[in-house]
């Protein structure tokens, strides 16, 4: 359970609510124990799939359910049925599930539900070698993208959402061109900087985070991407670059832990792999001077700067 | 009762009750938990050194009627379908009762392999759903069982490194964005498998370390809120690393204790929500990899207790914080 408010109810508001729930509980299990049952005896009758639509609305995490549900559309509805009529038996599941969506988006099942469906979207209504010969398809996944997008409007940081948007564009029937990608991405970075699953769609860009490191300094996400733009080896110029530009933004915010940070690991680098070329002395007493800072400005990670001076020491022996 | 101390009695009769919210709503809505919910308490017991706590031969009963014959696992509930969640928590049950004589190991090993794709990913069940939790089932299950000799170890490391993301952590599949959960599952798979070379230390460590907000809590990812169950997702991790005196201890047991219910036992996601067995035993689970005194050491890689793995043979190299006296 997450972020539901403890409350102590009086032994009467429980009775009350044990009253009140009494009556949805027998319905509730009366309602599994038949469609287990239906199960059990292979029953894949239009019924049977009533009464899967009825339980998953009130319990969307009954994953033996969507299983059962599954199973009907294969072997009963879909049986000896027109490739129309099953393009339509599908459209109504992703119509289903969407009301599902609405108010459970971090429902894993309900997700992998539309996955299956979208996945059977029978080619038509044309015949092959014509422009509708996909068109069932080319709708399907296009209202998907739209929906995935409305859903991560809502919350841009669902994950799920992410990831099922990803395994939308990738299963398009005609690929979105990557510039649309991008444009998208961007949008969703400039409304929120931290959005780290924005982020995550892009591909290298310095500027990018360079704006983002001025607009929104204390969010991590911004300097392990940088971090990662920069990568393990990293020629003197680009480091001592990226150390300068810090250091004019440390001036502005002296207490960034995250400026800091960088310096110093930019720092390290430098003293690691460009040791011949750099001011030794200097480089090091500052990195010391950052450490000890941010011993202090940010204690509950004291250790690790502290394992970090470690590696200094190591390094300059 | 003041939430400055675990209160064991108190979380132990919760878990004892849970069984009788039969007139609780929630109670049948979570059956497609039922069996892992089983296992949460039971652990939470077992660290709590209160293992008896729960009748034994009742709770191995009740995990052999969730088998499900047609498939070669466990479901999560009697009638259920088998799904790789509730095979783990099934075993790992009948580990801890030792009672494996009453499992068929050849037919959910079976039933496990099954379900790895081509790419070594595993589905959780036969209807596909695809996600690195699912793998770490799977690889934690066959090691279980002894079975891990059957693995296709090489395809199974090739998809946890192609899920590995430019912060150091893990998604969920290729390309998803890092979560503490899936960094578990994905490092601990790695530590079961033998594979630990595939983890950037150095960033992974950073990144985990910085969960920790100013209240001394865990999130799961950058700029969102702390909650107790991701004491244990990035604990495990930082002890796998051997890195946890990279947070604040402290702090941290402070914030567990706090989300504690001082009246009727569990603990909650944080302070003054409703408790659940889920928070409550990833809240304990925490509080013994930080050294909490009187507690029962914690096995990170398989979230059971650490004798139990090391009787096994299977214990790997992680490093939690030394028992603390009382
Ligand atoms: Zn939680």
């Amino acid at each position: 359970m997450h972020g539901v408010k403890r409350v102590k109810p009086t032994p009467q508001a429980l009775e009350a609510r044990k009253q009140k729930e009494r009556s949805k509980i027998q319905e509730f299990l009366a309602l599994s124990e038949d469609i287990l049952q239906r199960k059990k005896d292979n029953d894949f009758s239009e019924d049977a799939f009533k009464q899967t639509t009825r339980l998953l609305h009130v319990n969307p995490e009954f994953y033996t359910v969507w299983n059962y549900r599954r199973t009907i559309l294969v072997k009963g509805l879909s049986v000896n049925r027109t490739e129309e009529e099953i393009n339509k038996l599908l459209a109504d599941e992703l119509v289903m599930t969407m009301a599902a969506l609405k108010s459970h988006p971090k429902v894993y099942w309900i997700w992998n539900h539309r996955r299956w469906c979208l996945e059977r979207v029978p080619n038509g209504p044309g015949a092959e070698g014509e422009d509708t010969a996909n068109g069932w398809k080319k709708s399907a996944w296009d209202q998907e993208l739209y929906v995935v997008e409305k859903l991560l409007d809502a919350d841009a940081r669902n994950f799920l959402a992410w990831n099922y948007r990803r395994y939308v564009l990738a299963g398009m029937p005609v690929p979105r061109p990557d510039t649309l990608e991008l444009a998208y991405t961007s949008k969703k970075i400039q409304a929120n900087f931290s959005n780290f699953s924005a982020w995550h769609q892009r591909s290298k860009e310095f500027d990018l985070v360079r704006n983002a490191m001025y607009t929104d300094p204390d969010d991590q996400s911004v300097w392990v991407y940088h971090r990662w733009l920069v990568g393990t080896r990293a020629s003197r110029g680009l480091l001592e670059r990226e150390i300068e530009a810090i250091d004019e933004l440390l001036g502005e915010q002296p207490d960034s832990k995250w400026c800091m940070e960088s310096i110093v690991h930019y720092s390290v680098m430098l003293l690691k792999d460009h040791a011949a070329e750099v001011d030794v002395e200097q480089l090091t007493e500052k990195t010391r001077r950052l450490l000890g800072e941010l011993e202090v400005q940010d204690p509950f990670r004291r250790q690790r700067y502290r394992e970090l001076g470690e590696i200094l020491a190591v390094l300059l022996s | 009762m003041s939430t400055s101390e675990l209160l064991i009695p108190l979380h132990v009769s919760y878990i004892q009750k849970l069984g009788e919210n039969k007139d609780d709503l929630t109670y049948h809505l979570t059956s497609h938990l039922r069996l892992n919910a089983v296992y949460w308490g039971l652990t939470a017991l077992a660290i709590m050194g209160r293992q008896d706590a729960l009748d034994r031969n009742e709770m191995i009963e009740f995990v052999m009627s969730c088998w499900d014959e047609e498939a070669g696992g466990f479901g999560a509930h009697p009638g259920h379908d088998a799904h790789l969640l509730a095979t783990l928590s099934g075993i790992q049950i009948l580990v801890m009762q030792d009672a494996m004589e009453r499992l068929d190991v050849d037919r959910v090993a079976k039933f496990i392999l099954s379900l790895q794709q081509p790419s070594g990913v595993f589905a959780g069940d036969a209807y596909g759903e695809i996600d690195t939790r699912f793998l770490y089932c799977a690889v934690n299950a066959l090691s279980l069982l002894g079975r891990l000799g059957d693995l296709d170890v090489k395809k199974t490391v090739g998809y946890i490194k192609s899920c590995r993301n430019f912060d150091g952590g893990f998604g969920a599949s290729i390309g998803a964005e890092s979560h503490a959960a899936q960094v578990f599952v994905c490092v601990a798979a790695l530590a079961i498998l033998g594979r630990l070379d595939e983890v950037d230390v150095d960033t992974l460590g950073w990144w985990l370390a910085e969960r920790q907000l100013p209240n001394g809590g865990l999130n799961g990812r950058p700029e969102k809120l702390e909650d107790v169950c991701y004491s244990f997702w990035v604990l495990s991790a930082l002890s796998i690393l051997k890195k946890v005196p990279w947070i604040d201890a402290e702090k941290l047991t402070a914030f567990i204790l706090s989300a504690q219910d001082p009246e009727g036992g569990g603990i909650a996601d944080r302070p003054g929500d409703m408790v659940d067995v889920f928070h409550t035993i990833f809240g304990v689970a925490g509080l013994s990899i930080l050294g909490y005194p009187g507690l029962v050491d914690l096995d990170p890689v398989y979230c059971m207790p650490a004798e139990v793995i090391e009787a096994k043979g299977l214990r790997k190299d992680w490093q939690a914080l030394p028992r603390r006296e009382k």
